[in-house]
């Protein structure tokens, strides 16, 4: 029997993360809904809350910390998967101890997502 | 370099005793080892951002400007480096790298990108953070770009103000130093020296090269006669045609032939992240049948460039017996 899609949200400020993100991702039948504003995707995910969120830690309207506090208090399953650059390691791992399922550092490999992107689907499914 | 070895370097630099000229070789032949680090971090750069450039990779543009100024900041340490090696060459060197800080800061500002002259080789992105890793990848080493423009070209030229400065002029100074101090192996046709201990105090009487406790040299020394060779000057009652200087893990072994440029540079510590080779040789000395397979060897108008790099500890090994053997037979 096939496992039901995955509904993964993948919000980052910078354009070209979304844009090569979303086609990679949805290859294996998972669906996925890019966003450039956090405050858009945040909105979205209170009328239908998606079992993975990929995010950007730092972004200028709002930060991946608050979307991961937001999106943790509206749906304690859903799996937060942090996107941080070099300089934001400190603060990704700051991000794990508030829940964060795990975090990537960009550059990186759409493969080294799906691997977590796994992970956590295994988790959501036991 | 560590800290440890930087607090010795300027412990080095403070001390003086009676023989200040073997300090004087010491402190240079560290801070060539510097200047090697710093190239090294500059080809790692380049070759991360051609990996990120392949297309399987998600970066941003904070990538690539990360990657650009990481290149400005190490090109800058790499001709501070050059000028403390051979100070008559800084005026220029200043000026190429001024021109180069020109040109990264104007690819990051999109202004008049550094890439795009002449640029036949680089085809148009749609997606503006690859078009600039593109550009920026064209600045560092494009193979259509006018060849002086490059980023890797100036890191040539670097190369040739450093091994011009330093080579010619302090061989015959050299081996007149050695000759009055302790530093002649008896059981090799080399000159040997200690980097840390002989500049602090000159050895009280001669060694063996053999007995040093120094990885690379027991490798390259492996399959290699004692007594002379084949490019050196003959018995080891000779003048030693070699000097070696070395640490537990770091040789650099240094031609003082006048019809043989050689320059021999390598660490072996056991960890393959850090230990390399890197050769330096005049143009009539055939590297290609010298050197095992694997190496990358640069020509140039002065010479011949050549690298070996990420090494397991039995690769450097097998390719230090194999040099020795081509150099001491």
């Amino acid at each position: 029997m096939s496992e039901q899609p995955l509904k993964i949200m993948v919000i980052d400020d910078e354009n070209i993360v979304g844009k090569r993100l979303k086609p990679a991702l949805e290859k294996t039948g998972d669906m996925v809904e890019a966003f450039e504003d956090g405050e858009k995707a945040l909105a979205r995910f209170n009328e239908e809350p998606f079992d993975i969120v990929v995010t950007d830690i730092r972004m200028d309207k709002i930060d991946g910390i608050e979307i991961l506090e937001k999106v943790l208090a509206i749906s304690g399953r859903t799996k937060v998967i942090i996107i941080t650059g070099y300089a934001t390691i400190e603060i990704a791992r700051e991000a794990l101890s508030k829940g964060a399922f795990e975090f990537i550092a960009k550059p990186f490999k759409p493969s080294d997502l799906r691997m977590i992107i796994e992970r956590a689907s295994k988790e959501l499914r036991s | 370099m560590s800290i440890l070895n930087k607090l010795k370097l300027d412990k080095l630099k403070k001390i003086t005793h009676r023989e200040p000229e073997i300090r004087d070789f010491c402190i240079q032949t560290i801070r060539f080892k510097k200047f090697l680090e710093n190239a090294r971090a500059m080809l790692d750069l380049i070759e991360d951002g051609r990996e990120k450039a392949l297309g399987e990779y998600i970066f941003d543009r904070h990538y690539v400007v990360s990657l650009i100024d990481s290149v400005i900041e190490r090109l800058g340490m790499m001709v501070y480096d050059a000028c403390v090696l051979a100070p008559q060459s800084g005026v220029e060197l200043y000026a190429g790298y001024d021109r180069h800080k020109l040109a990264a800061a104007n690819l990051i500002s999109g202004k008049s990108p550094a890439g795009k002259t002449g640029a036949s080789e680089t085809v148009t992105l749609t997606e503006p953070e690859y078009q600039l890793l593109s550009d920026a990848l064209f600045w560092l080493n494009g193979k259509d770009r006018a060849d002086a423009e490059t980023v890797m070209a100036f890191m040539k030229q670097v190369f040739f103000h450093v091994i011009q400065g330093i080579e010619p002029t302090d061989a015959a100074k050299n081996r007149l130093l050695f000759d009055t101090s302790n530093v002649k192996a008896t059981d090799m046709n080399f000159y040997i020296i200690d980097l840390w201990k002989d500049a602090l105090a000159p050895p009280e009487k001669k060694r063996t090269a053999r007995g040093f406790n120094c990885v690379p040299l027991k490798h390259l020394l492996m399959d290699a006669d004692c007594g002379e060779s084949k490019t050196g000057t003959g018995n080891s009652s000779s003048d030693p045609d070699w000097v070696a200087a070395v640490t537990e893990y770091q040789l650099s072994l240094n031609s003082l032939k006048p019809d043989l440029e050689f320059r021999l540079e390598t660490l072996a510590s056991g960890d393959a992240q850090s230990d390399f080779i890197f050769i330096f040789a005049g143009k009539s000395t055939n590297l290609d049948s010298l050197l095992p397979a694997g190496f990358h060897i640069e020509k140039a108008h002065y010479g011949q460039l050549a690298w070996d790099l990420d090494l397991s500890a039995k690769t450097i090994e097998d390719s230090l017996m194999n040099i020795g053997r081509g150099l001491f037979g």
